[in-house]
């Protein structure tokens, strides 16, 4: 039972780590531009590079880019009937769902308020889905990679398209096609047909139509195997189907949800090592890398400890107990409330909480891939979030709010790059010495620039929640009672800000298309608030640590003496693991307060 | 900024052609020249030679001969993949176990050890006293509203009813209505408490529930009416009877047999599940095909052995059987039921 349980983690963790090494190695080699490329791919390089660029330069290709992705995706979407693939004539979603998700796959998110199998023919699967998910992940990682040219003083911060090419053909092309080939052989379906309709070995049990007839089994199939594997490796979540990567086609054997697993780490863990190795401060970088793998560790051991090796607590026995309310009497409330002892259900729960899981992964799979996938901001699940038990989703949840634990596509890193200024900063105040991040001086500028970076995340997450847990674009929208209703609020919110993707799925949110009689009551008020929480926390965290990077990079550096602050040794570790923590901690801990532990605590069953 | 626009479109058209094109067609020629089988949805045939679905998917079984997966959330719809999305707070989720656990539930010990106890739920269920206090129906309601309500609306059949019970009972409804002054028009389901409330009172110890008979000229017709036994009193009050009867020592049912998967598609099931579900199986079999139950239990014990699974041969979990495959070599071996 032990190795049944902690081998799969464990395994998952140290392979990303050993791959990283190589990984990283081939990246930095990559974004140096080292390379020769063959003579027809030099043709296309020579064709989008634009020269040299300044950070004003870069960041501006980046956003026009991104608004030529953004009308590119929209028109794909707009026009689904139009397009071929499309047997089963799938026609437009709601336009605000349609803007939901252009922004939502533009910004790396992959949020989604449709169901790939209902809602999205093949073509749209392809030109939209596959297209976003390569480019998307592209470009959170050229962002890091000027980033890092800024603060090394390079004379120019590279070309943004040139960049892209690279991280395209070099990176995720290749690994996405070994990554495919894997899903194939598992079952992942690769066919450009629909769907078939198969007459199931028991009729009846299917139910009749509305015409009485004997339903049968609708099997959408597709090119599920190449959105597989770029959704991972981009960390980009969502999926081919509603349930993503729980779904047997996504994700068919447990080799598969091995190699899906591992597949959202390798990149985020690289990432790393690569800001190292082109900065040539190896050892900083494995400072940085220690705590991010500890926090993940922490992460996942929290959801399996209370997810597998707990009982789902909603069937197991509960004593009678009283909570005592003082100050809440209101007239038709005592402050004592009483709660009669309930008697547990009989079903054996040794293998924890099972709702929502799928038995084919393995005992812990479902607990691990949750936790990873906030993590490294993937959003893809393979077991559903809205049914791990209440304690262990704060892990998940806390994966989003400090959103720098490897993290998505180069936006990880740099948030922890900014937690590492505001950590030299704090030293540097405590011991009365200007702070300084690779000999360069921090200043007002900077330090300005790094808090924005990492307070628009609980502003964005936090307002939204309060918004809409006050009205009824909240109220109604949530499935289940109480603390967990305002868990499924939250959640979102910090999927949305945090570029994830993962969901409480209960969550009333799908119009569905644009003629649906009977939408979500609540639907286009969340496309439109998660798409702008989208879109804020995605550009203006890449922007500002741009511009800051440049500014630092400006500055003289001066050499290291005494009485600088190392920045690659464990001190320095502890000193940011505690910046992380506390600062995550009293951003986010009075509303998960609010959410996870008020429910944890009881009483279960609650409402009904 | 303009040639960064030019630049920008370039970049597209390059990144569709090879990430939407090139790509995707590369792997299509590699999955159909040497996976042909998976990368077309793992089709199973039956013994006519047509697909009857895929060995991934999961499909409902009803019937006893057949071993049945998990429950699905999905309605094993595998073009609309669902979760429950219930919470563990959620009392709609401890009610739907606890309807899937009574008519399946034994004693562990005592003097009933091995009997199931949905008959003494019926027993229970007549006497209509629950935790001290007169009909059990009437509280039910009372305690969950919603599971009321969603009786109610949840068939055309149990709605009409109501709507019936509603036209013979004015003076109900004209308080309910007292009560209620925001809701002019109350529907079935806002008569939902009210109408349980009456019911149980005039009659005690009942539920209205689905009956199938057939009429004088021969039809066979669904009507609702009062029962005191019969599945959905197993199943709806099985929570109930477990709250008074919490010292009853009963036995464990695997948790996956009462747990909906995330896809609502799993094809798999545990052995012990399996197992558990042998007896039933094997006994039905045997009926079926007039022979000796211990000899038809053997068999398909061994087809089980047959088909066990484990993720990473046992070390990341314990041993599946995939459900689906079981019961199509069920039924190529002993013809369908």
């Amino acid at each position: 039972m032990f190795i049944q349980i902690w081998l799969l983690p464990f395994a998952l963790l140290a392979a990303a780590t050993v791959i990283a090494f190589p990984l990283s190695r081939y990246m930095a080699w990559i974004m140096d531009g080292k390379y020769r490329p063959l003579p027809v791919i030099g043709w296309f390089e020579k064709r989008l590079d634009s020269g040299p660029q300044n950070w004003k330069q870069y960041a501006g290709s980046l956003l026009l880019f991104n608004t030529v992705l953004f009308i590119f995706g929209y028109l794909v979407l707009a026009l689904q009937p139009f397009m071929p693939l499309n047997p089963d004539g799938k026609t437009i979603l709601a336009p605000s769902t349609i803007f939901n998700s252009v922004v939502s796959f533009m910004t790396n998110t992959n949020i989604q308020h449709y169901s790939g199998d209902q809602h999205l023919s093949n073509f749209s699967q392809i030109f939209f889905c596959i297209s976003n998910m390569f480019m998307s992940a592209a470009i959170g990682l050229c962002s890091l990679a000027a980033i890092i040219r800024a603060l090394r003083s390079d004379t120019s911060l590279g070309n943004f398209f040139l960049d892209m090419w690279r991280v395209l053909i070099y990176m995720f092309v290749p690994a996405a096609f070994v990554f495919a080939t894997i899903f194939i052989s598992q079952g992942s379906p690769m066919t450009f047909q629909s769907a078939y309709q198969v007459s199931t070995l028991e009729p009846a049990a299917m139910g009749t139509t509305d015409k009485g007839e004997v339903k049968r089994q609708n099997i959408v199939v597709g090119p599920v195997a190449a959105l597989e594997s770029i959704k991972m490796l981009g960390t980009n979540g969502g999926g081919f189907y509603g349930m993503n990567s729980a779904h047997p086609f996504e994700n068919p054997t447990a080799v598969s949800n091995f190699f899906n697993t591992l597949a959202m780490m390798i990149f985020p863990f690289a990432l790393v090592l690569m800001y190292g190795r082109m900065l040539v401060r190896m050892r900083h970088a494995l400072v940085i890398f220690s705590v991010m793998l500890a926090l993940m560790a922490g992460t996942v051991v929290w959801n399996v400890y209370f997810d597998t090796l707990k009982p789902n607590p909603g069937l197991t026995a509960h004593a009678a107990r009283t909570i005592d309310m003082p100050g809440a009497k209101a007239s038709d409330m005592e402050t004592k409330l009483i709660f009669p002892a309930v008697a547990g259900l009989p079903v054996d729960q040794h293998l924890g909480n099972l709702e929502g899981k799928e038995m084919r992964f393995g005992t812990s799979a479902g607990a691990t891939f949750d936790a990873l996938t906030t993590d490294v901001t993937c959003g893809a699940v393979n077991a559903e979030e809205d049914s791990l038990n209440p304690i262990a989703a704060l892990s998940p949840m806390a994966g989003m709010w400090l959103n720098a634990i490897f993290g998505g596509k180069g936006v990880g890193m740099i948030n922890m790059l900014m937690f590492v200024i505001i950590g030299i900063f704090i030293a540097g105040m405590m011991v009365g010495r200007t702070p300084e991040y690779l000999g360069k001086k921090i200043e007002a500028r900077e330090v300005k620039l790094a808090a924005i970076t990492v307070l628009v995340h609980p502003f964005m997450i936090l307002g939204f929640t309060a918004i809409f847990a006050m009205t009824h674009w909240g109220i109604n929208a949530v499935s289940n009672p109480g603390a967990h209703g305002f868990s499924q609020i939250l959640y979102q919110f910090s999927s949305a800000s945090a570029n994830n993707g993962s969901a409480f799925d209960g969550l009333g949110v799908t119009y569905g298309f644009y003629n649906n009689p009977t939408p979500a009551p609540e639907a286009v008020a969340w496309d439109i608030a998660t798409g702008l929480v989208m879109a804020f926390s995605r550009f203006l965290p890449i922007i500002a640590p741009i511009a800051m990077a440049a500014f630092l990079g400006e500055k003289k550096t001066s050499p290291a003496g005494l009485g600088t602050l190392r920045d690659d040794d464990a001190t320095f570790g502890m000193f940011l693991l505690a910046t992380i923590l506390i600062i995550g901690a009293l951003l986010f801990l009075p509303a998960a307060a609010l959410g996870p532990i008020a429910e944890h605590f009881g009483p279960f069953p609650f409402g009904g | 900024m303009l040639r960064y626009l030019s630049k920008s479109i370039l970049l597209l058209v390059f990144a569709v052609a090879i990430c939407c094109v090139i790509y995707p067609l590369a792997l299509w020629a590699v999955g159909q020249l040497f996976f042909p089988s998976q990368s077309n949805g793992s089709l199973l045939l039956g013994s006519d030679g047509r697909p009857v679905g895929s060995r991934l998917i999961a499909q409902p079984f009803t019937k006893d001969e057949y071993f049945q997966p998990r429950p699905s959330a999905a309605s094993y719809d595998a073009s609309a993949s669902a979760s429950s999305s219930l919470a563990a707070s959620n009392y709609a989720l401890r009610d739907r176990v606890a309807r899937s656990l009574g008519p399946i539930v034994n004693y562990r010990s005592g003097p009933k050890v091995g009997q199931p106890v949905a008959p003494d739920i019926e027993l229970w269920f007549r006497k209509d006293v629950f935790q001290g206090a007169p009909h059990i129906v009437a509280q039910w309601a009372e305690l969950h509203n919603s599971l009321a309500q969603a009786w109610v609306t949840g068939d055309t059949a149990h709605a009409a009813y109501v709507d019936n019970w509603a036209k013979r009972h004015p003076e109900e409804v004209a308080r309910f209505m007292k009560d209620n002054p925001k809701i002019s028009q109350p529907k079935a389901s806002d008569l939902a408490v009210i109408f349980f409330r009456s019911f149980s009172a005039a009659a005690p110890g009942k539920f209205p529930s689905g009956v199938t008979r057939t009429g004088k000229d021969g039809k066979i017709r669904t009507m609702i009416e009062p029962v005191s036994a019969g599945p959905d009193v197993q199943s709806i009050f099985f929570d109930m009877w477990r709250q008074d009867h919490a010292d009853a020592d009963l036995q464990d049912i695997p948790g996956d047999l009462v747990t909906t998967s995330a896809s609502g598609l799993d094809p798999h099931i545990t052995l012990q599940n399996a197992e558990f579900q042998l007896d039933r199986v094997a006994l039905k079999w045997a009926a079926n095909l007039k022979r000796n139950p211990a000899e038809v239990r053997d068999e398909i014990e061994r087809l089980l052995q047959k088909n066990v699974s484990a993720p990473f041969g046992g070390l990341a979990g314990e041993k599946i059987i995939n459900v689906l495959e079981v019961n199509l070599e069920l039924r190529n071996r002993y013809g369908a039921p």
